[in-house]
């Protein structure tokens, strides 16, 4: 006697598990463009690093002599794997079995995953395929009444929100992603979907029928739409270009908030000056500049290519956020786009910088904040989104960050919205375009010395020699006298003053174990 | 092939820079538009001829206006 029936089972079973959904949905699947979760797990993975857990969950078949006939995978594939050499946590819905709507092992194999990154303290990945829950529920006898969940359980929801403040979390859409799927897609720190991807609350036909609109699920929630929402984070031309993403901004981060970021060397010069920089902000206020050349001027650049990875430009799009390095330390980077609204904080911005803020602070990444800020965004529209409360809660995030924070300011600096680009005891740059105040002159003179203007012989003179006596006065070299910034610079010192900074900021901000970044209520 | 190039802000049309039937590259200015006291250009995305322009100077923009077509092979 031996086991050997048994055994023979167990790899039978691993074999039918391999099989997914069968050939006939894996085509369809493939016909689609995509690739299955597994396909999926190793184009992300390093090679033959994926170690699977829980492969045996799913629902036997036996014929009538009791030997296994077929076997119904769970619909979530989970395990451990490397990324650059990195251990981490992976998980996905398999579309192939039931559309990724989970059967009763996918639903808890799914709920495990942030359960093993809790454990483990590794980064999280999640690749979403699937639809929610049913009227019909998980699978399980229809003729069972339904009993719920015992009350002493835990919600499933516990585990997820846990892992933002102990583990880096990323994920995808790689295909149409609903309900519950879509809630753990987009509780992560970075997210990405592909241009066919769609991420819905509801699908097409339950909005049908609620609602009366009659749209695809593309129109829906393509990235047209989440991308501008700020649900989604970025935007990948495929799958590869989406694994891509996830490896280059788990590159920046630590494995988990006891840890500070790795230091990642490159042939960048220390000392590197863009000569770019001396020029590239107009003399004319009213015309625009790229404040993304400016940022990559000034971050290291390996073979040519900029280190700055740029998260969720469609959405608060006159505020930048992004990741890079400089002498191979990782920071997080913000900066004013004047292109939009010449830079202001209008209320999606604001809660963009809220969370980047946060997220910095979780793990332990400091910020460089390239300043061009004319102050909140006003108008009515402004006003009707609440972009006081959300600009006044990025400030305080802002002011509650415990990371190292240096500002470089390259031009505008006016307001209160001002306040949400300088950190607590954070090291100031100033360009010699910069100019500081209550309010711009463009915009302020008019206003504050209205009646002096209309009394003028020449109320137009008067105006232009007020604005230039204003102007005068928001000039960077008076605060540069009397210290109210560190330094005023040569633009083209921009990089080798940062790198300073940051060495002698790791100092002092390395002596003290890292540990998770707790907030308060904000306003 | 048809590319609707829109506007990514609101503001007003301060220059119309291109006409219709004009031939333009890829970045080349469409329009200028004044927002928040500054000049924001409205580019094309994509190479051909401007087939249609659908603002004039002084009018108001809002987020996501078609501003103009360009047709290209």
């Amino acid at each position: 006697m031996s086991w050997q029936d048994q055994i023979d089972e167990i790899h039978q079973r691993r074999a039918l598990a391999k099989q997914q959904g069968g050939a006939e949905a894996v085509d369809k699947h493939h016909a689609k463009g995509r690739l299955t979760i597994r396909e999926r797990i190793d184009g992300l993975l390093d090679d033959n690093s994926f170690d699977e857990v829980g492969e045996g969950a799913g629902v036997p078949e036996y014929d009538e002599n009791g030997k296994l006939k077929d076997f119904q995978p769970a619909n979530f594939i989970l395990g451990f794997g490397q990324l650059d050499g990195r251990k981490v946590i992976v998980g996905g819905e398999d579309f192939t079995v039931k559309g990724g709507s989970p059967n009763p092992a996918g639903l808890r194999k799914s709920v495990y995953t942030e359960e093993l990154a809790l454990q483990y303290k590794m980064p999280l990945i999640r690749l979403h395929e699937g639809g929610g829950g049913s009227v019909g529920g998980t699978g399980q006898d229809k003729k069972r009444r339904p009993l719920g969940e015992p009350v002493f359980s835990t919600s499933r929801f516990v585990p997820l929100a846990k892992t933002l403040g102990v583990v880096p979390v990323a994920t995808a859409a790689l295909g149409p992603v609903a309900g519950l799927p879509a809630a753990r897609l987009v509780a992560s720190h970075f997210s990405v979907m592909t241009e066919n991807a769609a991420v819905l609350i509801a699908g097409p036909q339950v909005v049908k029928r609620a609602l009366g609109h009659d749209m695809t699920k593309e129109e829906l929630g393509g990235p047209a739409v989440h991308l501008k929402s700020g649900a989604i984070d970025n935007l990948a031309v495929d799958e590869q270009d989406a694994f891509d993403q996830i490896r280059q901004f788990l590159s920046y981060l630590p494995d988990n908030a006891w840890a500070f970021p790795p230091h990642l060397s490159n042939d960048d010069k220390i000392d590197r000056c863009d000569d770019t920089l001396a020029s590239i902000v107009p003399t004319n206020r009213r015309q625009p500049f790229q404040m993304r050349k400016i940022i990559n001027a000034v971050v290291d650049q390996q073979n040519g290519d900029s280190s700055f990875f740029e998260m969720g430009r469609k959405y608060g799009p006159s505020l930048i956020t992004g990741l890079a390095r400089l002498n191979g330390h990782a920071v997080g980077v913000i900066g004013n786009d004047c292109m939009f609204y010449a830079g202001a904080m209008t209320a999606s911005a604001a809660q963009k910088l809220r969370r980047f803020a946060d997220f910095c602070n979780s793990f332990h990444l400091p910020i460089v904040s390239f300043v061009d800020e004319p102050g909140f965004m006003i108008g009515p529209d402004s006003e009707m989104a609440g972009t006081i409360r959300h600009g006044t809660a990025a400030i305080s995030a802002v002011l509650q960050s415990r990371v190292p924070w240096a500002s470089v300011q390259v031009l505008k600096a006016f307001g209160v919205a001002a306040q949400a680009h300088f950190g607590l005891e954070s090291y100031i740059l100033s360009w010699p375009s910069a100019a500081s105040g209550a309010l711009p002159v463009e915009g302020g003179v008019a206003v504050a010395f209205g009646r002096e203007i209309a009394a003028a012989d020449d109320p137009e003179a008067r105006q232009k020699e007020l604005e230039d006596m204003l102007a005068a006065s928001q000039s960077p070299f008076p605060r540069a006298e009397g210290l109210s910034v560190h330094e005023i610079i040569d633009p083209r010192e921009t990089r080798p003053k940062l790198i300073a900074w940051l060495e002698n900021a790791q100092h002092a901000y390395r002596t003290t174990a890292p540990e998770p970044y707790l907030t308060t209520m904000r306003p | 092939m048809r590319t609707k190039i829109t506007s990514e802000i609101a503001g007003q049309v301060w220059k119309v820079i291109a006409k219709q039937g004009d031939s333009v590259a890829v970045d080349d200015v469409i329009v200028i538009l004044e927002s928040m006291k500054m000049e924001i250009p409205v580019q094309a995305t994509k190479a051909g001829v401007v087939s249609e322009l659908l603002v004039a100077e002084e009018d108001m923009i809002s987020e996501d206006q078609h501003i103009a077509t360009i047709e290209s092979e």
